[in-house]
């Protein structure tokens, strides 16, 4: 006996989200810190956590967060 | 693979435009009040920001958000100083990403904005928002009586 159409499409859909959680899964724990610079002309740069000018904008950027703390709740 | 040239490239002329686009003038500094105006509209669009400033050229500090205005004032000049010298050069915009949240800074017309987001956050629109904000507060249309114009109104 064949399945049911509406049960067909949940299955569908679930596993739809099923895919989407695990990206977004992947994603958070793939993503690491980084550093990028934009300049004039759509140039942009990279810098690495560990190479020194990387260092300096990460420490500036960890006292910006400390200043701002944490999202009001509501 | 197409695709991803395709979209490179787009995102390449996009950014030129917006290069060359020409910047509104700074003939006068912005209100303190436009400034604050300016910054709570901000927080509107932008469900994960934590907190934002917007600096004046010597790092004045016409709006912040928390109790610290001084304290905006003084990372973010170090944030755009440490940025400056990476590369020897100026920067338009920065984008730092860590475990504790995310940083953007943007530089135009004379004006800083500094953001501090939850992780995650959609980057592109938030620098977006940034950018228009520091153009608008720059206008000389733009006497802080209203917010600045939304991404949809925005040309």
């Amino acid at each position: 006996m064949p399945p049911k159409p509406h049960r067909i499409l949940l299955e569908r859909v679930s596993v739809y989200a099923d895919e989407a959680a695990a990206f977004m899964r992947r994603r958070r724990i793939s993503r690491r810190p980084f550093a990028r610079l934009y300049y004039p002309h759509g140039r942009s740069a990279d810098h690495a956590q560990d190479s020194g000018s990387g260092a300096e904008l990460f420490v500036a950027a960890g006292r910006l967060i400390e200043v701002a703390g944490k999202k009001p709740k509501g | 693979m197409t695709t991803v040239v395709i979209q490179e490239a787009r995102a390449r002329v996009t950014v030129g435009i917006f290069a060359d686009m020409a910047d509104a003038s700074t003939a006068a500094p912005p209100s303190g009040e436009s400034a604050a105006a300016a910054l709570e509209f901000l927080a509107e669009m932008s469900p994960d920001l934590r907190g934002a400033a917007i600096l004046g050229p010597a790092g004045t500090v016409h709006a912040a958000s928390g109790e610290e205005p001084e304290r905006w004032g003084e990372d973010a000049a170090a944030l755009f100083a440490a940025a400056d010298e990476a590369e020897a050069a100026p920067v338009e915009q920065i984008h730092i990403a860590t475990e504790q949240g995310e940083v953007f800074a943007v530089r135009n017309a004379g004006l800083a904005a500094v953001a501090v987001t939850e992780r995650f956050a959609l980057a592109s629109l938030l620098l977006f928002d940034l950018r228009s904000t520091l153009r608008q507060l720059a206008s000389p249309n733009f006497g802080g009586s209203g917010p600045p114009k939304s991404r949809s109104e925005d040309g």
